[in-house]
């Protein structure tokens, strides 16, 4: 019996191991070329001949007319926070009324939500992007920002889960002591909530570093500054940059994948318990 | 409280329509002079009863209601039956002696802001039904003698009793601006005209009826819709399955080894896989597509170790290097591997969520019955699996018939067609239905096609979400925490 237990902790070891090489490679490639000297995509060998800083040097320094990743990262990090804000506050505040509150048409209300949620997202992009035209918000920060908050309370499914696992008994006893909906929600819920807060918190920041195609539809001036992240970097892999940018495409998908990585690692702890609806406890 | 749903869901909603419009009509005919004046001067009925703070602010709200209807809406809304008579064309003015732009017609503006103009019409006058109806349950409560609360007083009714309606107001009203205007924007785009050849300003577009959705279903000399629509819906629909299913039994089955009672370091292991999906989508897909391009490393890896030699002598690949993203097969068996590598990290964190939970007990009493690890995947761990992720698993369903981000920056700009009759109508062998939709608006401005197809995306989605919730779970478990 030991026997075979040590021969099947062998495998066991041996197949994760060559499925996290797999998993990793790719990350690794990216890794390495953000040092390689040699400005194009190196396909004769996949560690660079020379290594250098001076990929990050450029990106972060000295930007140029293609790749401006300063800019882009304090444009993204803008339309991210606000983005954040609103969402937030939307996502638990649709949450809470659809979770903790019984009224005439929650129910209707959320059937809606799930047919909203049918159409293809960018759909009703393109009708967003010529009314924002029409108001001359295109090619705007505040058109980004709304573009990613406004009809957020769609997503509100991940924290409802979590509030209908809060007992109902703790807002029995604030009602029964005179606290009002509001207070009970302020005092009560949320500082109950942080795990979901948390969770709604990051993702909703996350959403402007990773859309690629919403931000592509509606920043088209192609003015590079006014870029966010995303279809900047993008845009370094067109076919006539890529022979110059290849490497620092690689440093400044570092340079963003590292903050962005580390809040999706803080999050995915909550990640799970959002889409099993709250379901698992422990 | 509201009753129980009884019966059809629609026949409920059509009851609860008919009930406002009666309880209107009553409050109209049994309200006094308040409530009857509250039908031309909304706040009347509240300023009778000494509500006149509500009573202004509703006067304020139905007075730029109409000052705005009149104004901007009603001539919109007047041109939606024919979205525009008079083109775009230079005028002589004698005033000036110059040529002057007309005063043209802009179909889609036309459309854009009739939509909008009446929704906030129809809006506008439930308020104003529901405002003479709460005027005439407010007589009630003043000829009862019952107290009439103060405007601080209501202000604490909206903090408590209906906090609901503050607290989804502003979502609510964002949700209806970025989504349901939009929406149905784009649904009325689809029965007309809005293509390359109609292009406002310079040209009109107009109303043709069901004439997009014929064209989506015929194939002939001139259009080849027909045609790229069945090809691209079959390959959405493999799609669709095929990378819910991988990701789905790879990220369970990955999650058992790392969890698996010898595995060491299972932290380790399972940040390992975290890492690979924590860098951005963009980033991660389009240093796959550079890895995996025709003269990229994987090519010169295949070569190395033979894999392009034996791939030749089978006559699997013409060409000296592997087409990876650029051969119909060849692409999409690599983009369901990439998204493989994508996907199986998510289901892997899940999983491990949900085999932890499941009761070591109802495993250990399995063993002791004689019950093999086989079996008690099959009889115990996978049914407890799908039970909790089953909704999850209908929503992934449908997010990748949705799934842009992929497809898009797998093979934009990398893979070209030789199929001239999906060329023709802007399709690729590798196109799902979202990314045909995107392709036929940047760039080609086929925007009645682009609607229909959004339309069909829904359909599709739709039709597969009501069968699932329908006959695969069952039961509502939103109370069964508490």
């Amino acid at each position: 019996m030991k026997a075979k237990n040590r021969a099947t902790a062998v495998l066991i070891h041996f197949i994760l191991a060559v499925l996290a090489v797999i998993w990793l490679i790719p990350i690794v490639w990216l890794l390495v070329t953000s040092f390689s000297a040699y400005k194009g995509m190196n396909t004769s060998r996949f560690f660079p001949e020379t290594w250098t800083l001076w990929n990050y040097k450029m990106m972060l320094f000295e930007p140029d007319t293609v790749a401006q990743f300063g800019a882009w990262f304090k444009n993204t990090l803008v339309i991210a926070i606000f983005t954040c804000l609103i969402s937030t506050s939307f996502v638990l505040m649709t949450s809470y009324a659809i979770s903790c509150m019984r009224f005439k048409g929650r129910k209707a209300l959320m059937n809606i939500a799930v047919m909203l949620q049918l159409f293809p997202g960018f759909l009703s992009m393109i009708a967003i992007y010529f009314i924002l035209k029409s108001v001359n918000l295109t090619n705007s920060h505040l058109g980004m920002i709304l573009v990613y908050s406004g009809g957020s309370a769609l997503g509100y499914l991940v924290a409802k889960g979590f509030f209908d696992t809060i007992p109902t008994s703790l807002r029995e006893a604030a009602y029964l002591e005179g606290a009002s909906e509001a207070k009970t929600f302020i005092t009560i819920v949320l500082p109950l909530s942080k795990p979901i807060i948390v969770y709604t918190v990051i993702s909703s920041f996350l959403v402007p570093w990773t859309d690629f195609i919403f931000a592509k539809i509606m920043l088209n001036s192609g003015v590079s500054e006014n870029w966010t992240v995303a279809i900047g970097l993008y845009n370094m892999l067109n076919r006539n940059l890529l022979p110059n940018y290849f490497s620092r495409f690689c440093a400044g998908g570092i340079l963003v994948g590292i903050p962005i990585g580390i809040l999706f690692i803080i999050m995915q702890k909550f990640y799970v318990e959002g889409i099993t609806g709250g379901s698992v406890k422990g | 409280m509201s009753k129980p749903a009884s019966g059809n869901p629609v026949a409920g909603f059509f009851r609860a329509i008919g009930n406002f419009f009666k309880e209107f009509g009553s409050a109209v005919a049994k309200g006094d002079w308040g409530v009857k004046a509250s039908l031309l001067i909304s706040g009347m009925g509240w300023l009778k009863r000494g509500q006149i703070i509500k009573g202004i602010l509703v006067t304020l709200l139905e007075i730029g209601v109409i000052a705005y209807e009149l104004m901007i809406g009603f001539p919109y809304i007047a041109k939606l039956g024919t979205l525009g008579t008079v083109e775009q064309a230079m005028v002589y003015n004698p005033n000036t002696m110059k040529n002057e732009v007309n005063d043209y017609d802009h179909s889609l503006l036309i459309l854009l802001f009739g939509v909008i103009s009446l929704v906030t019409l129809l809006v506008a006058i439930v308020l104003w039904m529901a405002n003479i109806k709460a005027a005439y349950e407010l007589q009630k409560r003043a000829e009862a003698g019952k107290h009439i609360n103060n405007f601080k007083e209501d202000i604490s009714v909206m903090m408590n009793g209906k906090f609901h309606i503050t607290l989804l107001f502003l979502p609510i009203m964002g949700i209806i601006i970025f989504n349901i205007m939009p929406l149905i924007v784009m649904i009325a785009i689809a029965f007309t005209s809005y293509d390359q050849n109609h292009m406002p300003p310079a040209a009109l577009f107009t109303w043709v009826g069901f004439d997009n959705f014929k064209s989506l279903f015929t194939s002939n000399l001139t259009t080849t819709f027909g045609y790229s629509f069945w090809k691209v819906l079959g390959w959405t629909l493999i799609w669709a399955c095929l990378a819910t299913f991988t990701t789905y039994i790879g990220g369970i089955l990955l999650s058992l080894l790392i969890n698996h009672k010898l595995t060491r370091v299972k932290k380790f292991w399972r940040t390992a896989f975290v890492v690979a999906i924590a860098i951005p989508q963009f980033v991660t897909l389009l240093v796959m597509r550079s890895f995996f391009a025709n003269t990229g490393l994987m090519n010169k890896f295949c070569e190395a170790i033979g894999f392009t030699g034996l791939m030749q002598k089978l006559g699997w690949v013409s060409t000296n290097y592997i087409p990876f993203l650029t051969d119909p097969t060849w692409a999409k068996i690599t983009i369901i591997l990439i998204n493989i590598w994508v996907g199986v990290p998510y289901l892997m964190l899940i999983a491990t969520g949900v085999l932890m939970n499941i009761p070591e007990e109802l495993k250990e009493s399995a063993r002791i019955d004689g019950a093999n690890s086989a079996q008690i995947f099959r009889h115990i761990t996978m049914p407890y699996m799908l039970f909790i992720t089953g909704p999850y698993l209908v929503t992934q369903f449908t997010a990748n018939i949705n799934n842009f981000n992929v497809i898009y920056l797998l093979t934009n700009g990398v893979y070209v067609t030789t199929d001239q009759k999906l060329a023709a109508s802007n399709a690729k062998e590798v196109d799902l239905l979202v990314t045909w939709l995107y392709n036929l608006t940047s760039g080609q401005y086929n925007y009645k096609m682009a609607a229909v197809i959004g339309i069909m995306v829904f359909i599709v989605c739709a039709l597969f979400t009501l069968i699932a919730f329908n006959y695969l779970i069952k039961g509502d478990k939103e109370e069964a925490f508490r």
